[in-house]
């Protein structure tokens, strides 16, 4: 009786208030949009250093025919080049800092950029003359690319020494940044959803003051006369909630498993799944909020 | 069942006490008359028993229970054993009067089938049968402080607190609604009644208890409004006072 009596009258309160209800379910959807689109960021960030870091490797590209490079004057790497080079890996100054390596051929390289780019028709285009081979390094710690650099890269039939990870460390602190940038928007946003679930419940309380006052007198308890109130607010940012996972997940299954995952083939993008992680914690963050600014203010607002 | 020992209570420091040091008793089922002007303390004495506000000092017990001991999540408990009428009626507009009256049941979690059987026996005692479904604006205003009568006696209180509840009505429907406080008295609770209308306590002849400047000037069985003591000088007092009190000695019989 006394549940049915509550929901009653948070049916009814949400009615009354409904224009401000709308509100409140916009801004915390907004809000929660933005923290979750942070954190399905840094799960990309993680994901894809977990897939990369143990793939990325220095690769000492040689000069074939067509390179500009300094070391490759004399036209493609020669076999004796070619040889050197696998020698000055092997050799004690080089060896402590690599776990192993790889020589890649043309033929190889040609092999792999196909697979790459299967779907693309610029695999038509290209022949395997035009792609360099390269010894593929494993470091034993990433960061001493420099070491490998400064020793290959002025080496005869050297075209240029890249260091993989380097290219990836650029796109995680943008897509740091971006998070970070997220968050920022997303502290404002929840900022405004608090003052507008403060407002809203000073309305209601302020409109249902006379059953409140009613409720007082005939001693119902403190809790059945705030419950109410309090449940409105949580109701409202849930649903808000609800929508920015919706939302989500959305994105997460058209755009980055859908279009981006069609252009950028062997990155791992979050699966959709992987959101539906967020949805709690943007529930509970919600209603939370919600829960905590409604009972301050009817602390202020509601004589009990 | 009320006790009042040296209760006094000041709102604004510096101000006159809304009450200075008020010892008084009412009594199980008695039916008590308070009167005095406005602003002779009436409304915060009727505050002080529903712990609406705190005493400054002295105690107030209710039910041999000392209110200032009541912690705050059991002053529901006290304020479900007492009913409370006011001059303004204070229904719910968009309830009907059977919703009006069960609304005090249902919000203190009593189950729907003792509320079917309850809120039409008290209608039938506050005389509105077959009204049930009539919403407050299409009712006297009598009838109104009927529905708010059963409302406030429906959870079955040991005290009834009225303050002014014949304040809005004609001097008729006034001692209609007397003769439901009565019948309610009757059936055993206290009631305490604030009131200016001394037609009414003229004629019910009950305790009276007259407060004036936050005392208590008078206590008196079976009285009249005014004392039958005459007190030199208290009519001129009445006729250069305001409006209200001016249209209540016209009334009186001076």
């Amino acid at each position: 009786m006394r549940l049915l009596f509550i929901l009653g009258e948070i049916g009814s309160g949400l009615r009354r208030n409904l224009s401000m209800v709308i509100s409140v379910v916009l801004v915390t959807f907004v809000s929660l949009t933005f923290v979750g689109a942070a954190g399905m960021l840094q799960m990309q960030i993680n994901q894809m250093k977990g897939f990369w870091y143990d793939k990325v490797q220095v690769a000492v590209f040689l000069c074939n025919d067509g390179s500009t490079a300094v070391g490759c004057a004399s036209g493609s790497a020669t076999k004796e080049q070619q040889a050197n080079l696998q020698a000055m890996l092997e050799s004690p100054a080089v060896k402590p800092y690599i776990n192993d390596f790889q020589f890649e051929s043309q033929a190889e390289a040609y092999k792999h950029f196909k697979e790459q780019f299967s779907n693309s028709p610029i695999v038509d285009s290209v022949s395997e003359d035009q792609l360099p081979a390269s010894f593929r390094i494993n470091m034993k710690n990433p960061e001493k690319y420099e070491i490998i650099s400064e020793t290959f890269s002025s080496q005869p039939g050297v075209e240029t020494v890249s260091d993989q990870r380097q290219v990836l460390e650029r796109i995680f602190s943008w897509m740091n940044g971006a998070s970070v940038a997220a968050i920022g928007v997303a502290a404002v946003m929840i900022f405004c959803a608090v003052l507008l679930i403060t407002t809203t419940i000073r309305l209601s309380a302020f409109s249902r003051r006379r059953e409140t006052g009613i409720m007082r007198l005939v001693g119902a308890s403190k809790m059945v006369i705030q419950l109410p109130f309090i449940l409105e607010g949580v109701i409202a940012a849930v649903v808000g909630a609800l929508l920015a996972s919706v939302t989500l997940w959305l994105m997460a299954h058209f755009w980055l498993n859908g279009d981006l995952s069609r252009q950028f083939l062997n990155t791992p993008f979050i699966s959709s799944t992987q959101v539906l992680v967020i949805a709690p914690v943007l529930i509970a963050l919600g209603a939370g909020l919600a829960g905590i600014s409604s009972l301050l203010t009817l602390r202020r607002y509601l004589k009990v | 069942m009320i006790r009042f020992e040296n209760v006094t209570k000041v709102y604004e420091q510096n101000a006159r006490p809304a009450l200075d040091s008020v010892s008084l008793e009412i009594n199980r089922g008695e039916f008590t008359f308070l009167v005095g002007a406005s602003g002779s303390g009436k409304s915060t004495f009727l505050r002080l028993i529903l712990k609406e506000d705190k005493a400054s000092s002295g105690s107030v017990y209710v039910a041999g229970q000392n209110v200032a001991n009541i912690s705050s999540w059991r002053v529901p408990k006290l304020r479900r054993g007492i009913g409370v009428v006011f001059q303004d009626f204070r229904l719910l507009p968009q309830k009907n009067v059977f919703a009006n009256v069960a609304f005090a049941m249902q919000v203190i979690g009593k189950s729907r089938s003792i509320i079917r059987e309850t809120v039409p026996e008290v209608l039938k005692t506050v005389g509105l049968e077959g009204k049930e479904r009539r919403m407050p604006h299409e009712l006297s205003g009598g009838e109104q402080q009927r529905v708010a009568i059963a409302r406030a006696v429906v959870n079955r209180p040991g005290i009834l607190l009225a303050d002014e509840p014949t304040g809005n009505l004609d001097p008729i429907t006034s001692m209609g609604i007397m003769g439901v406080l009565d019948k309610i008295n009757q059936n055993g609770t206290t009631v305490v009644m604030a009131t200016h209308d001394d037609d009414i306590v003229n004629e019910m002849r009950r305790r009276v208890v007259e407060l004036k400047n936050g005392k208590v000037i008078r206590d008196e069985a079976k009285a009249l409004y005014t004392s039958m003591i005459p007190v030199v000088g208290e009519s001129r007092r009445l006729r250069d006072a305001s409006g209200e009190e001016l249209n209540r000695a016209q009334g009186a019989q001076l």
